[in-house]
């Protein structure tokens, strides 16, 4: 691609890409392009002129790396249009930033060319909008804000004060546009986080067999099996079998409904139970996207249990308000000196300042990897003192690797393996990701030997290989469950087996057949992180596994954890936390498997990581990347952040605007200075609640 | 009879006002002209719009460059100071051999 260099500084470059004119989506693809390389720090596409900025990172040398970069970059690239979302938000800005000028131009422009008697009018009319909100709020909810700005209009009105009028509206309409600014952008950002790609179906072909395939070749009328704790895909109608689905994604019932042959199911609801054909009756598309938004703006997830609070105070303090007005003129028979209880509102300041904060808290975290779903979730992160931590995936790698097939009787290695991966390849779970994978570097191609799959979650997997029973498992369920023998004389090779690595142990017919030992290493930075989780403010850092006691120690010992729980089962994981509820404290849950999900949904704030199962993501509070532990330490840090900023904001708040009260009541200030003073104030606290939480220094 | 003229001129000015003045503000060509007025603020609009881009690009090639000078006098000030840091140290050692 062609640009011509407009302006050149050591660290900044400006760019005009040699085009006429620039779509959006072209914009789109080409600051995700940029941000990608490395040696680009920050990158910025204008549409409207098609310009670039582009900052360089502080390890590069000169401008050469970027511009070979531009230059091969291209529109049709087919992984970047994959991977660059069609709802990136840059429309909705484009649009708020228009309106946001136009208001700001337009006051001035009226300011300076227009007529007295015109600007007069102007106002009057400008002004029966929010009387007739104001009226309507009187009559429906009583004395709230509205009623409060209403108020104070038609006083300065009614003074012929129509410059104190008009910089009133002129700041309300400015403070109502960049909160449904925020509102909708980080709506958008909460969907684009929340559109889960489920990338790879199980299609049944014509002859039965099935085949895993990417989403994107499904047509419609194809047939797609969905199993136990599978993301529905796609819309379709159940052609046969039955299955729960948990619905909640979409109406926000949690109770599982049934569906059989005939029913319905829609893509993003989740699979509890059973087994389904479905028949596709929409393909991917970007329907899903809508669907997500308008769930997000129907739940309360947004606001946070502060926020709400504040909102509360705001009304409350309405009538204190419109009181004090008629007190302080009933004392001084001033009518100015009233006035100025009118204009200076708490609550027009704390509803504008709370929101802002707590949106642009979501949208730092999201800068960083982290994905809430909710103000209240980072509340609860801030409140809470005690963290959860489920063990593989979580604080181990979420890759274990096999080690060693250990086989009994005639089995060979081979098949044991090929066996094994057969059946575990159907669930989302790490220690079958590592069977899985071990199979697919030795070659070990099968077809689909078995038939029906049955999971018992956090226990093993049972189905029937050539009419035999197969059972793939822990020793729990494989010995004590299903009472499973032991090959004669080979007792001994039980026993040696080392101790550090899980096993799994493959059974046929009722008798041991195979050992598979997985290595499951601890991730690096795991001591290092529970230390700073500890510092953070995390009393207790507990770790619950369903994995075997021993190297469930090993773990807590290796880690310090203050507690720890071994061969738990998913119910006993909520249970826990249930218990630390009722000892009054708010705990944190890290999982990332399907056996994580009741204790997510049981915590106060439950997060998952990226990458494990999609159920997992889907229950979750909040969704933190798998790169690195230390995200969750950033985290909290970034919750407490937020928590002290919306304590000094409310200070803030109150205190300056009780001492323009103060001064303009007791007749030092004229009620417009202050009502000028009190907007002003007003808007540069929200501005200073959108500026970043963590500094730059604590930036990785 | 003395007619009164001014409200004469004002009924008959209301009456041409509601009949053809409301089929002449609502008519094709009207239409046309507000449509072209519609499309001329529009442009108006976009334009305004992109002297704004503009003009926020430029106050950052302005920022940049501040800030390209400021550290470029921070270097030299560094510089500086080292030399005359290395200087004292010259002279101390002169004075210590001697």
């Amino acid at each position: 691609m062609k640009f011509f260099v407009l302006h050149e500084s050591t660290w900044r470059i400006r760019l005009r890409i040699a085009q006429l004119g620039m779509t959006l989506r072209q914009a789109d693809l080409l600051e995700y392009y940029l941000q990608e390389q490395d040696s680009v720090d920050k990158a910025k596409v204008l549409d409207r002129t098609g310009e670039v900025v582009i900052f360089r990172t502080r390890k590069t040398e000169d401008w050469s790396g970027i511009r070979s970069a531009l230059e091969n970059f291209s529109y049709q690239d087919e992984r970047l249009c994959e991977l660059v979302p069609q709802e990136t938000g840059r429309d909705v800005d484009r649009k708020y930033a228009e309106k946001l000028t136009m208001m700001i131009l337009g006051r001035i422009f009226r300011r300076i060319f227009f007529p007295a008697p015109l600007r007069m009018i102007w106002t009057v009319a400008k002004s029966i909008r929010f009387l007739i909100k104001g009226l309507r709020a009187l009559f429906t909810r009583g004395l709230d804000v509205s009623v409060l700005d209403a108020a104070a209009i038609t006083a300065s009105l009614w003074q012929k004060d129509y410059a104190t009028a008009g910089s009133v509206m002129f700041l309300l309409n400015i403070g109502e546009l960049l909160e449904a600014w925020t509102h909708k952008k980080s709506v958008n950002d909460l969907a684009r986080t929340m559109s889960l790609k489920v990338e790879k179906v199980w299609r049944k072909k014509e002859d039965g067999e099935e085949e895993l395939v990417g989403i994107g070749s499904i047509e419609k009328h194809d047939r797609v099996v969905i199993r136990t704790s599978d993301i529905v895909p796609l819309d379709g109608k159940v052609i046969e079998g039955t299955v729960m689905v948990n619905q909640a994604s979409m109406t926000g019932e949690s109770v599982p409904v049934a569906r059989k042959a005939g029913g319905y199911v829609y893509a993003g609801t989740v699979v509890e139970e059973g087994e389904c054909t479905i028949e596709v009756t929409k393909t991917a598309g970007s329907g899903k996207y809508d669907q997500i938004v308008r769930m997000i703006e129907e739940s309360e997830k947004l606001k946070s249990n502060t926020e709400a609070r504040a909102f509360h105070l705001a009304d409350k303090l309405v009538p204190y308000s419109l009181g004090g007005t008629a007190f302080t003129w009933l004392l001084t028979r001033n009518v100015n000196r009233a006035i100025s209880f009118l204009m200076v509102d708490f609550s027009c300041a704390l509803k504008l300042s709370m929101p802002l904060a707590v949106l642009s808290a979501i949208k730092e975290a999201g800068s960083h990897d982290i994905s809430v779903k909710g103000g209240k979730f980072l509340e609860a992160v801030a409140q809470a003192e005690t963290i959860v931590f489920d063990k593989t995936g979580t604080l181990t790698h979420e890759t274990p690797t096999v080690v060693d097939v250990v086989t009994f009787g005639d089995m060979k290695e081979e098949d044991a393996l090929r066996m094994a991966a057969c059946l575990e390849e159907h669930y989302p779970h790490s220690m079958a990701n590592a069977v899985v994978k071990a199979a697919a570097e030795r070659d070990l191609v099968h077809k689909e030997m078995h038939s029906k799959v049955e999971y018992v979650v956090a226990h093993g997997i049972s189905s029937r290989v050539d009419g035999k029973r197969a059972l793939i498992g822990s020793y729990h369920f494989v010995f004590e469950d299903e009472k499973v023998r032991m090959p004669e004389g080979e007792e001994d090779v039980l026993r040696a087996l080392p101790d550090e690595y899980t096993h799994l142990y493959l059974a046929i017919d009722g008798v041991l057949v195979a050992v598979i030992c997985i290595f499951d290493p601890l991730r690096e930075e795991a001591p290092e992180v529970i230390r700073a989780l500890h510092q953070a403010g995390f009393d207790r850092v507990c770790m619950m596994t369903g994995d075997n006691e021993r190297t469930a120690s090993a773990v807590a010992r290796e880690l310090k954890l203050d507690e720890y729980h071994a061969e738990v089962l998913p119910e006993e994981k909520a249970a826990f936390i249930k218990q630390e509820h009722a000892a009054g404290r708010k705990v944190i849950m890290v999982g990332d498997g399907v056996n994580d999900t009741p204790s997510l949904s049981e915590a106060d704030a439950g997060i998952a990581i990226r990458g494990g199962a999609a159920i997992a993501s889907e229950v979750a509070d909040i969704i933190v990347s798998a790169e690195d532990l230390h995200r969750l330490v950033l985290l909290k840090q970034l919750s407490n952040a937020l928590m002290k900023r919306i304590r000094s904001n409310y200070r803030f708040i109150m205190g300056f605007n009780a001492g323009l009260i103060a001064l303009s009541v007791s007749g030092i200030l004229p009620p417009a200075t202050s009502a000028l003073l009190h907007n002003v104030s007003t808007v540069v606290t929200g501005l200073r609640s959108m500026t970043e939480l963590l500094s730059e220094s604590k930036e990785h | 009879m003395a007619w009164n003229w001014n409200k004469t001129a004002m009924f008959v000015g209301g009456l041409l006002t509601g009949t053809a003045g409301i089929s002449i503000l609502s008519s094709e060509d009207a239409k046309k002209v507000y449509t072209h007025c519609a499309a001329a603020v529009m442009r108006g609009r976009d334009k305004v719009m992109e002297v704004c881009s503009t003009l926020q690009a430029s106050g950052g090639d302005i920022a940049a460059d501040a800030a390209d000078i400021n550290e470029k006098r921070k270097a030299e000030k560094k510089e500086r100071e080292i030399e005359q840091a290395k200087a004292v140290l010259a002279a101390y050692e002169e004075e210590q051999k001697a």
